[in-house]
Order: structure tokens, then sequence, then C-alpha cells
């Protein structure tokens, strides 16, 4: 029982990670329909603001201003680039986009250099919380995962209980009627895309100093936020959210077990005598798989049910 | 910030302006093959920076075979193992017979590889390659080549340092094995497995596992209560780069206390990136072949890194750039020709100073032998590390030397040499 919980718990506390990476990509998805490569270098840019911010004013303000300067980076992308690009179809903004993903490793590159810069857990939420099955949990872990359930709060109820959460999703589906009742369609999406901007960058704040703030961590992070979003279903948050929490469990309980085909014939009572190539593949213990089992998810995901868990539309 | 861009910029126009200026002279040419584009150009650009200063030293110093100049000629192979192969070729079309590399063994193999078609070939053409840092073993085993040689011990030399110092700390009673799933992370594995039950049986191996690399995991945590669980009081890994930094920052931030035995986790990149708090919070053990604050640090070593330090900006953080340079301008005095058949031989059993005693080039297989110190992270220091000015306010501290004998190994190589 023990071990359970303690293992939910830590998949828990990555699934939430896992969450508010993706949460501003599925969000922009969501509502305008961009799929957006660069997002992780969103991602890049909030852990590189706060390292910078955080050296003079302290973690707090960093807190605050890195993902406000993340989200007019957005918006300007937004209004400047990607909006004269929008009327080329969808193939025209993933490409853009991508580009966007290597201007930026770029251009940190060139400001801050290219080795990892030290940002670090701030001094007062670098201590240990409370301790479970002989390990310790730092405030700051838990500092992460309460924001993250807080993002999440904040945004189902702006998208579905506002005002302003409705002309959003009136924008995406009909812009013509949102525009001729008034409202600017444009800036409802430079707003958006701002928004799911910023949304990366408290993401890069809360995670860059656990994760290490480097050039090269925008692309190692790619990909687990795709498979996020689509077994989720692009679009949808509670998607994103059920999907992260369920990659984290999966992932956490995988790394935990030391079983592999081998060990199992073995307990039944037998032996195997196989040719060494196929000896490498049923002594593959399931930690040693845990890391790609999401992407391996994904795959089912996409044949059994290409909309994902809560998505209302095809890959 | 913007020190950096101008710093590029400078760099990009003296190398420039190197190249025009040489042309005319008479020079033994070097080429380096690292990446100077890329995730890695960094550690590339360090090296290049390194290696230059090195030459320069020997130029100043009246050059090699009565005045000619080493000089280093970079080429970038933006860390693409493909791209290695293509600027080898354009080493080759350049007439450059010698051709230095290090960072990733993938990239040394195809060096390898390509450079013995070339010679074999080429007779009276042929290159040498002078690897300073690439460590897989098998380099000077099975594939020994007569043109190759190493100035860095291998993987496994460094696996029986670590565990050499291992058996003089008796608390130390088990052992988790932690490392990435590709072939520089297997050797060790297999390295560590042998030499533990060699000279450490009293040691008990309690985990051993491969996990995927190249900062694919982020979460370390479900790793760190295997650790826990498992009751080790030692993680030897051979672990670099963010698959280190965030298995040693998820152990600092539960509070598990065990030593790190480690090749790469204690590299200046990685020590910046975790933060004082976390590098000193567990010992860090890592294995070179010198560091600034041994108290056995020579004089004459210290006046050369006090050069250095007013060179590029940076602290020293190994010894090999500099002896292979030095005995590299040796052995092509000795030789009297600038030839890679005559250096070679003249290469083979070379004896230099080193850090600690001498330094010794095995002729058998044309592996580096050296006394080697462990050493952790300490904040009690004399002298802490400075990279580009920036002060990481830590820097190594030795533990114990390992002898050279306790880490010569025996070799399988059968070497074909050419005539003298």
């Amino acid at each position: 029982m023990d071990v359970i919980l303690f293992t939910v718990f830590n998949g828990l506390l990555y699934g939430m990670l896992l969450f508010m990476l993706s949460s501003g990509l599925t969000l922009i998805f969501g509502m305008m329909g961009v799929l957006n490569f660069a997002h992780a270098s969103f991602f890049m840019l909030g852990a590189y603001f706060a390292y910078q911010i955080s050296k003079y004013i302290g973690f707090v303000p960093a807190l605050f201003i890195a993902p406000l300067i993340v989200a007019v980076c957005g918006a300007m992308v937004e209004k400047y680039a990607l909006r004269r690009v929008h009327k080329f179809g969808h193939v025209a903004e993933l490409l853009f986009t991508f580009g966007l993903f290597y201007i930026i490793e770029e251009l940190v590159q060139m400001v801050w250099g290219k080795v990892p810069v030290g940002y670090h857990v701030p001094e007062f939420l670098d201590f240990t919380l409370f301790s479970m099955s002989g390990m310790g949990y730092q405030a700051y872990a838990m500092f992460t995962l309460l924001v993250s359930i807080a993002i999440f709060f904040a945004l189902f109820s702006v998208l579905t209980k506002t005002r302003a959460g409705l002309i959003i999703q009136a924008a995406l589906t009909h812009p013509e009627i949102v525009s001729s009742l008034g409202h600017n369609v444009p800036r409802v999406f430079m707003a958006v895309f701002g928004l799911g901007c910023a949304l990366a960058g408290l993401a890069g704040v809360l995670a860059g100093n656990t994760l290490g703030t480097e050039p090269s961590m925008a692309l190692s992070l790619g990909p687990i936020v795709f498979v996020v979003i689509v077994v989720g279903g692009l679009g949808s948050l509670k998607g994103a959210l059920v999907a992260s929490i369920l990659i984290g469990v999966l992932q956490t309980t995988a790394i935990s077990l030391d079983l592999s085909i081998n060990s199992l014939i073995e307990t039944l009572g037998f032996a195997v005598d196989l040719e060494s190539l196929w000896h490498i593949l049923i002594d593959l213990t399931i930690s040693q798989v845990a890391p790609i089992l999401p992407y391996l998810l994904l795959v089912v995901m996409l044949i059994v049910r290409p909309r994902g868990l809560f998505g209302n539309r095809d890959v | 910030m913007l020190t950096n861009f101008i710093k590029i910029l400078l760099l990009s126009i003296t190398l420039i302006s190197y190249a025009s200026i040489s042309k005319a002279e008479d020079t033994i040419k070097i080429a380096i093959i690292e990446p100077m584009s890329g995730p890695l150009a960094s550690v590339g650009l360090d090296l290049i920076e390194g290696l230059e200063f090195f030459a320069e030293r020997i130029n100043k110093a009246g050059g090699v075979l009565g005045g000619k100049h080493i000089e280093i000629v970079p080429y970038d192979n933006a860390m693409v193992a493909e791209k290695t192969i293509q600027q080898l070729r354009k080493v080759i079309d350049d007439d450059i017979r010698y051709v230095t590399q290090g960072v990733g063994s993938n990239h040394a193999l195809n060096i390898i590889k390509t450079l013995g078609k070339h010679n074999k070939r080429n007779p009276g053409k042929e290159i040498m390659f002078l690897n300073h840092s690439a460590v897989t073993t098998s380099f000077t085993n099975e594939l020994c080549n007569f043109y190759h040689f190493r100035f860095d011990a291998n993987v496994d030399m460094k696996v029986a340092a670590l565990v050499s110092q291992m058996t003089k700390d008796p608390s130390i009673k088990k052992v988790y094995l932690l490392n990435q799933n590709y072939a520089y992370g297997q050797s060790f594995q297999a390295a560590a497995r042998r030499l533990l039950a060699e000279r450490a049986p009293q040691i008990e191996i309690v985990g051993d596992e491969l996990i995927v690399p190249f900062g694919k995991i982020l979460d370390f945590n479900p790793y760190v209560s295997k650790i826990t669980s498992s009751g080790a009081d030692t993680v030897l890994t051979g672990n670099w780069g963010p698959d280190a930094a965030r298995l040693i920052k998820a152990t600092a931030n539960s509070q598990l206390k065990v030593n790190f035995y480690t090749i790469y986790a204690g590299i200046p990149a990685a020590m910046n990136s975790m933060g004082v708090k976390v590098s000193t919070f567990n010992p860090i053990v890592q294995v070179t072949e010198s560091h600034e604050n041994d108290p056995s640090h020579p004089d004459w070593l210290k006046e050369i890194d006090a050069e250095y330090m007013a060179y590029a900006n940076k602290s020293p953080y190994a010894d090999r750039q500099r002896f292979m340079m030095d005995m590299f301008a040796a052995a092509v005095n000795e030789a009297g020709t600038a030839d890679p058949t005559a250096v070679g031989w003249a290469l083979e059993g070379m004896t230099a100073k080193g850090a600690h005693g001498d330094v010794h080039m095995r002729a058998e297989d044309h592996q580096m032998h050296f006394d080697m110190v462990l050493s952790r992270i300490s904040t009690d220091v004399e002298k802490t590390f400075i990279y580009n000015n920036e002060d990481y306010g830590m820097a190594y501290a030795t533990d114990g030397w390992v002898n050279m004998a306790d880490i010569t190994l025996p070799t399988t190589c059968k070497m074909k040499r050419p005539k003298k």
C-alpha cells in the first residue's frame, strides 16, 4: 500500500510538470488551430529570463515578470508574423513555428552562451517539507505542484465560465459572426497566442532550475509535450491534464519494476536457453523500457482512438 | 551576455586572419575536428582555444625543427558523426598530415576507420590521429592502429582508478551502478562489474541500471527512490550532461546521502548547472590527471596555468592537451621531420613530464599512462573555478592519487607497424 501511494505521488508530481509544459500548447491549438512547434522554445525563454531576472531582483518578481515578457514576445510573433502566415493555411504555420524554433535557439546561444547557466532553486523554498518512505520532498517541488494545479483551474474556469472565454471559443469556430458582433478577432487570437506562450514561459521559470537551463533544453523537451497533447486529445485542456498524469504515473511505476519476461519465466519454474539476440529481448526489464512507454502510448492511441482521450476532432 | 557575442566575432576574425597569414609561412598543421556549432559548441570552442594556446607556447619558445611553427586548423563537425567524415575528407584534401579530436567516441571511431583506409591506400601520405579525449577502450585494443595515439585514459582505466579509490574507503559497502544505455555507458558498466569483482569483492553491487541517455529523462525521482530502497551508500556512474546533473539534483533534493563516483559529473559546466548547494550536498568524486588545487601540483605547471588563465579567462580543467602538444613537438624534433610515420616511431614509448611524476605513451597499444587524481567538488579550496570571468565559487579538492601501475591494464592490441 505504502509503495503504491508513494509511486502514485511521484507520478503525480511528474505528471503535473508535464501538464504545465503542455497546457499552453494545447490551449493554442484548441483555440487557434495552430500546432506551435516552437512551444518548447518559449519554455526555454521563460527559464533564461527567470535566470536573468532572479540574478538581479530575486525569484518572486521573476515568477511574474518572466512569463509576462514571454507573453509579449509571443504576442509580437503572432501579430507581426504568424498572422501574415495564417492565410496560407496550417502547413505554412507549422513550417513557420518550426523555423522559429531554430531562430530562438541560436538567439539564446548568442546572448547567454552555449554552456548551462546557473539557474537554481530559490533559497527560501530549498528545504525539505516532509518525508515519505525515506525520501524527502523539497518545498519547491510542492510549490510547483500547487502552481500547476492552480493553472488548470484558472484556465478551465476562464475558458468555460467567463464571457471572455465564450468569445475566444466563438472566434475560432465562427470568426465572421464574432467580428460582426463588434469583437476584434485578430486581437483575440493575439491574446490567446500570448497566453499560451506565457504558460510555456511560466513552466520554464518553474522547471528551468530543476531540469537545467541550457540551449539544448527545448530540443529535448519537444517530443514529450506533443505526446501529452495527442494522447489527451488535441485542444482539450482536460485531456492534457489526464494524459499528463497518466504518463507520469505510468512511467514512474514502470521504472520501479525490475521485471523482465525472463524473470517471469524463471519464477514460473522454467529455464530458457535462447540465442543471444533473443536473450537481450527477454532480459529487457520494464524499467529499461519505461522512457519509451509514452511514445508507445502515442502510437497505440493514434491507432485505436486518433482523436485522443478527450479530443473532439481527429489528428 | 553581449561580451559573448563580441568574443565570437573577435574569434572568427582572428581565425580568418590566422588562416590568411599562415598560408605564406612554413608551418606544421594540426587539424582539429570538434563541434563549433550546435549544443556542444562550447566544449569544442574551449578545446580549440586550449590547443591554440599550447601551440603558441611552443612557437614562442622557438617552434620545432629549428624554427617551424605549429598551427591549429579548426574544422566544425557540429557534433554530427557524418560531418566528421566530411571534414576529415577536407583535411585530406588540404594536405594536413595530423588530425586531433576528442569529443564523442563515435566521431573518433569514424576518424579511425576513414584514416585506416586512407593510410593503407596512400603510402607515404599517411595521416596521424592524435586522440585527446575519446575514451572508448577498443580504440587501443582490437581497433588499435599505428597512426592513432590516445592521450587520455580510456574508460577501463578511469573506472579502475575510481574502484581503486573506493577500496580505500572502508565505509563503502554497497554500490549502485547507473549508466546511460549506449556504447560508452555499457562499457563503463562492464568495466565496473569486472573491476569491482576483481579488486573490491567486499563491495556488494545492490543495483545495476541502464537508463535512456541524452536528457530524455526529465524526472529522476523514481531512480532516487530505487537507490534509497536498495540501501546503497555509493553510486558509480558514467553519466554526463543533464543525465548526471538531474540525477544529482534529484538526490540532493530528496535528502538522500550517497557518494557519487563519476568520470564526468564534476566537469565545470555540470558544476555550474547544479550550483554550490547541490554540488556539495553529497561527495561528487571525479577522476582526472591533474587539478589546480592539488597540494602536489608542481610550480612549473602552476605557471602554465596562470598563463592559460590570462589567455583564456578560464581555469584549467585537465593537463592532457598540454602534454599532448609538448610530446608532439618533442617527437617531431626527435624524428627530425614532420612525417607522421617517423613521428609515430618517436612517440612510441615516449615519456614526458606530468603533474604527478612522468607520463608515458605505451608503445604496445599507443595508450597514454599516468597517475590519476581523485577529487571532489568543494568550496573549501585555494582557487575557485573561473569560466569566462564568472566565478563558480567552488573547485576540486584532492581525495587521493592512484598510481599508474594500478590503472595499467593488459591490452589485446596486435599492431601492424610500418617500416621505420
